[in-house]
């Protein structure tokens, strides 16, 4: 329901406006580059890895420029994992696993700063089943029939759960990102369906009859969720916000990024 | 009763009474401190010396030849002009005003100076007066003033003893109340749009006496006047940072889609800017849009735009008068920082029934007026919609096909006259909006008013308003997804009962006072859910509030030329259970909850708010003014929005919330030009905030977590000089306004906790606005507006997570939108013109050079190289046309 209102109150002002769209030259000031962290430990082997970059100039092309030569682990109950580099800007460790209520602690130390961040793996939520609905909202760009998947678990009563769910449509990952929690929906069975906005109109994005789609459901911290949150409503240059604004990070040191620890499984269907 | 309220009053007056002493002492010191005590007159007509000879000729012809020797004009009326008087003058170098004294001194005339004029008025009572003895004492004239066509009564009209330097003006009501010295008086009343009257009195004793005004258009020329232009600002008056228009003089200004709106008019003066391209909202003095305390017929309109803020609520063919005080408020007003809108209905003609209305391009209004009994009673009832979504029909898209995008808004209004003391209102007003995307989702939302008022004149001093109003906004979200349907509810109720005095205290002081309970419920959000989502139907918890003030002020004039206001209002907000009130730490989570009980108090605010105003006249064209009010706020609109959304959340002050407050201290300069056809104002102001509130970075609007969570607070400053030209008659009128300013906000938790612009803070502000009568048919105008960007936050870098581009901030509201610059044209062909029927068509041409104001600046991967990313400016009104037929009969 969040991201419905959350794309329908623009999309009905953009249809009620005959606007006009113009890419403009805007001088912005640059700053000095800081740190983007990207920490991930899941309870999957293989699952443990920290992406280390930079910010760039909005004039600079999108592509990431990793950081090497950073001093990267993972303590769990005072027993250090180091992560060692596996490409540019990449560090990983191959054996660590997160489990249920460990508290982990990250550490990244680059170019003598250090940035730390804590987080708990929470209990894992069985997502039982995904399944595609036709979107209300339109079709897609070239006509075909918009359809979004719907996820449906079981929310646990007993605890606050929040959720991230990340789309897969031939091995392309949608780049929206996909939240609920159980605000409103504490013990229920949930179905909830992940409306992600092409923006760009990539067709490619788009779910098409004989696509196949991977939901990866990720139970996720409250504060993780609160980043992710807050990056989607700051950070995404939309202009919609009256006050754009740095997500709120569980890093602390000065890094821009999140590090989370979650549950990970996966469902797959073929769209008809 | 009687006796009662006297006892009442005494107790409300005789604090304030013991402080304004000092007051006028501290006041009068600053004064003195502050202005440059003007010795410089300019030379009185009286003092000319002429040398002229006239022999036995009838009194206009004499006055005609001193006028050619003297350069000196003469004024005055029929009686005048026909008298069969004859004068002989024989003087060498000699003042004018002793050669008049002498000449005139046998017959029934005298003069005055009226301006640069002498007036020569018939005295029937001179004669009289010479023999009889003076009877001495003074006395009070009261009574109502009204159109003699309408029945409308007339607010503001100046009421002016010509021969004594003794005037007032008509109150919201029409009514007005003037002491005098015994003996004969001759009245002027003027209002804008009416023609002048003179009114010749003979007081022996307090009397009523109600004045009904012809229209301008049925003048006669056998008065001519040359006082200053009705509607002219009262230099005399301590009232600063106020602006009264009546409907009239924004007729003809251009604007967007030929629908004319008076918050857009508003918008074109100093101080007052825009809230974005097309909008109903505005800023006053670096304030947010929500401290603005926007009145009709005295109740509160909470949500005063339509159609996602284009147009505002109010249609014109309603409305009477407007007046707009920013920040310097009179005390009767309340619960508002930055300003008050306060807009007055038209009443109804009472004298005949009526038709008028209207068809543009996206929307159609209809007004009916009429007597319900002659003289007596009236009626009014004016409605508008936009039939803009008629053309969605035509949509190929369908979901657009289906879609609705439309307005509605009714005023309707009824009085009626008791008696010669007694008149009763009763005014309603009804908007809605609805906007449904086909079966999917709708949103609809609208204010509701209704103004129950009595005005009762106790005597010929003292004047009495009774108001009981009702003001509720709401909005409802409607939303089908696939098998789930939600719906959303939320309000703002109020239930108000108020009373207002005015205690005409002699000829040196007006008093007001009075008191106002409003008792406010607020629902923030009733959830309805059906289907398999797992949302559970909830409602969030109801707020109740009762916000109390009681005011008394006085208007003091000390001399002539020093006039002094100064009052108090205090305010008192009481939180009421049933509910839960938290406590939070900094991050805002909750470490506490306590339960009140239904009616059980919460917190009470108590706030005095101190009105002081002074005046001073330098002269009969010019004066200077000071004034400082502080102002108290409960009300909070939480908006993250950049346009305002009907969504935005009011919440009243909790334990965690506290009252705003603004404390504004203005001084300004008026002058008058060419005989009062140009007037001149300079004002400049400081203004400091408290307790303001925005939302945590990152806040979550859709949340049934209390709102504390998402907030933080801090102050803010505002600062700034207004500069207005304007010209109010002749051929071509309009004005020229420039506003220099800085506005600024210092949150804990943004921006570091240091100093940031507000959005609102725009260096220049220029508006030029001209109407001009080319011909009897056409009527030419033009405006042109120009501003900074508003502050806002653009990227200092970008970044990638999890494969998507997102953009890095660092400091809030360091970049500014590109400056703004619209120029609109606008043209009225008379069509027909007779006593029985009107018509006009009226052209418009919004942003005429087609300049591509941003509306919004967004930043983006670019879609042709989504390796790189680009900055996007979207534009909405380019060259936007319009025609409006409109008639009356």
């Amino acid at each position: 329901m969040h991201s419905t209102i959350k794309y329908m109150i623009p999309a009905l002002f953009a249809a009620a406006l005959s606007s006009c769209e113009k890419a403009i030259n805007l001088k912005l000031t640059d700053a000095t580059p800081k740190y983007v962290i990207e920490g991930v430990l899941t309870n999957q082997s293989g699952g443990c890895k920290v992406s280390l970059s930079q910010t760039k100039n909005f004039t600079d092309n999108n592509d990431v420029i990793g950081v090497d030569g950073a001093q990267v682990s993972i303590t769990d109950d005072n027993v250090v994992y180091p992560l060692t580099p596996t490409s540019t800007g990449v560090y990983q460790n191959t054996t660590l696993k997160g489990a249920y209520g460990h508290i982990y602690k990250l550490s990244v130390t680059v170019a003598g700063k250090t940035f730390t961040s804590t987080c708990a793996m929470p209990a894992a939520v069985a997502l039982d089943s995904i399944y595609l609905v036709k979107s209300d909202f339109g079709n897609n760009k070239d006509g075909t029939i918009r359809k979004f998947v719907t996820v449906k678990y079981h929310d646990p009563a007993a605890t606050k759960n929040y959720y991230r769910f990340v789309q897969y449509v031939n091995n392309r990952k949608e780049e929206s990102i996909l939240l609920d929690n159980d605000e409103f929906t504490n013990g229920q069975e949930v179905n909830t369906r992940l409306n992600f906005n092409n923006s760009n109109d990539d067709p490619t994005r788009d779910i098409r009859p004989g696509n196949q789609v991977i939901i990866e459901m990720q139970c996720i911290d409250p504060a993780v969720y609160k980043y992710f949150f807050s990056l989607t409503t700051g950070a995404t240059g939309d202009g919609n916000n009256a006050a754009p604004a740095n997500p709120l990070s569980n890093i602390t040191g000065g890094a821009l990024g999140y590090f989370s620890v979650h549950t990970v499984q996966r469902k797959t269907l073929t769209a008809p | 009763m009687k006796n009662n309220f006297a006892a009442w009053f005494s107790i409300l007056i005789s604090p304030l009474m013991q402080i304004s002493a000092w007051f006028r002492t501290a006041l009068c010191a600053l004064l003195l401190l502050a202005t440059v005590h003007p010795q410089v007159h300019a030379q009185s007509p009286l003092d000319k010396t002429i040398t002229i000879n006239i022999n036995n000729e009838p009194l206009k012809q004499a006055l005609d030849k001193i006028t050619a020797a003297s350069g000196v004009r003469f004024t005055y009326n029929e009686t005048v002009a026909k008298s069969d008087v004859k004068l002989s003058i024989n003087a060498q170098n000699q003042p004018l005003g002793n050669i008049l004294k002498k000449a005139l001194a046998p017959y029934p005339f005298t003069f005055t100076v009226l301006d640069q004029d002498i007036m020569i008025k018939y005295d029937a009572a001179k004669l009289k007066k010479q023999t009889a003895t003076p009877t001495g004492g003074k006395f009070t004239i009261s009574g109502t003033i009204k159109s003699a066509q309408s029945g409308e009564t007339i607010i503001g009209a100046s009421i002016k003893a010509t021969d004594a330097n003794q005037g007032t003006s008509s109150n919201e009501y029409g009514f007005y109340s003037l002491t005098l010295p015994a003996g004969d008086h001759e009245l002027a009343v003027s209002a804008i749009g009416q023609k002048t009257t003179l009114v010749t009195v003979s007081l022996t004793a307090s009397q009523r006496l109600n004045i009904a005004m012809d229209n301008n258009e049925q003048a006669l020329q056998e008065v001519t006047i040359t006082a200053k232009a009705a509607g002219t600002r009262d230099l005399a008056s301590p009232q600063m940072g106020v602006e009264h228009l009546s409907i009239q003089e924004t007729k003809n200004i251009p604007v967007l889609l030929g629908e004319r709106d008076v918050i857009k008019t508003i918008q074109l003066l100093p101080g007052i800017k825009s809230a974005g391209e097309g909008s109903g909202g505005f800023y006053v003095r670096g304030g947010a849009s929500d401290q603005n305390l926007i009145l009709l017929d005295e109740a509160p309109v909470y949500n005063a735009s339509h159609l996602l803020g284009f147009f505002s609520t109010f249609n014109s063919d309603a409305i009477k008068n407007i007046s707009i005080y920013k920040g310097d408020m009179p005390a009767q007003y309340g619960g508002r920082l930055s300003s008050v809108l306060d807009i007055k209905m038209n009443d109804g003609n009472n004298q005949k029934f009526g038709v008028s209305g209207g068809v543009g391009l996206i929307a159609a209004r209809i007004n009916v007026e009429g007597p319900i009994q002659k003289n007596k009673s009236s009626f009014l009832i004016s409605a508008r919609r936009t039939y803009a979504d008629a053309f969605l029909a035509f949509s190929k898209d369908s979901i657009a096909k289906k879609s609705q995008l439309y307005f509605y808004d009714i005023n309707a209004k009824a009085n009626y006259i008791l008696g010669d003391k007694d008149r009763l209102f009763l005014s309603g007003y009804f908007g809605k909006d609805v906007l449904k995307a086909g079966d999917i989702a709708g949103i609809n939302w609208g204010n509701t008013t209704g103004t129950l008022r009595w005005n009762h004149i106790f005597n010929s001093q003292l004047f009495s308003n009774t108001s009981l109003i009702y003001s509720n906004y709401d909005y409802k979200i409607n939303i089908k997804e696939d098998v789930n349907e939600f719906n959303i509810f939320s309000q703002i109720k109020d239930l108000n009962l108020k009373e207002d005095l005015q205690y005409y205290a002699g000829d040196k002081n007006t008093i007001s006072f009075g008191f106002n309970g409003v008792y406010h419920t607020i629902k923030p959000g009733e959830i309805s859910s059906t289907g398999n989502s797992g949302i559970q139907s909830q409602n969030l918890q109801n707020r109740y509030a009762l916000e109390d003030a009681v005011y008394a002020t006085n208007t003091w004039k000390a001399t002539d030329r020093f006039s002094l206001t100064y009052g108090l209002r205090l305010s008192a907000f009481t939180i009421l259970g049933q509910g839960d009130y938290y406590s939070l730490d900094a991050d805002g989570n909750i470490t506490d909850t306590k339960h009140y009980t239904s009616g059980q108090v919460v917190k009470t605010y108590v706030n005095p708010e101190p009105r002081i105003a002074a005046a001073y006249s330098l002269n009969e064209y010019s004066s200077v003014k000071a004034s400082y009010a502080r102002n108290a706020q409960n009300l909070h609109l939480i908006s993250n929005s950049n346009s305002g959304s009907p969504t935005d959340k009011w919440v009243a002050s909790t334990n965690l919330i506290k009252p705003e407050i603004a404390d504004q201290l203005s001084v300004g300069y008026y002058r008058d030009f060419k005989d009062h056809q140009y007037e001149f104002t300079f004002e400049t102001y400081y203004k400091k905030l408290q307790n303001q509130v925005d939302y945590r970075n990152g806040a979550n609007v859709f949340t049934n977590q209390p709102i504390e969570t998402q907030l933080l607070y801090g102050k803010g400053r505002a600062y700034g000089a207004e500069f207005l030209l304007k010209k109010k008659t002749g051929r071509l009128t309009g004005w020229i306004s420039y506003t220099l300013s800085k506005t600024e906000r210092k949150i804990d938790g943004i921006n570091n906790n240091e100093w940031y612009n507000a959005r609102q803070d725009r260096t220049h502000d220029i508006a030029v606005v001209a109407m001009f009568k080319a011909t009897e048919k056409w009527t030419l105008s033009a405006n042109f507006v120009y501003y900074t960007g508003d502050a806002v936050t653009f990227p200092n870098g970008k970044y990638q997570v999890d494969g998507a581009t997102y953009y890095y901030y660092t400091n809030r509201n360091a970049d500014r939108m590109p400056a703004y610059n619209r120029l609109d044209l606008g043209a009225t062909r008379q069509l027909k013109k007779s006593s029985k029927f009107e018509s006009d068509l009226t052209f418009s041409l919004y942003n005429a050079l087609g300049n591509h104001n941003a509306y919004r600046i967004f930043f983006r991967d670019n879609k042709n190289d989504p390796s790189r990313t680009e900055a996007v400016r979207t534009t909405l009104f380019t060259f936007v046309p319009s025609i409006t037929y409109n008639f009356k009969f």
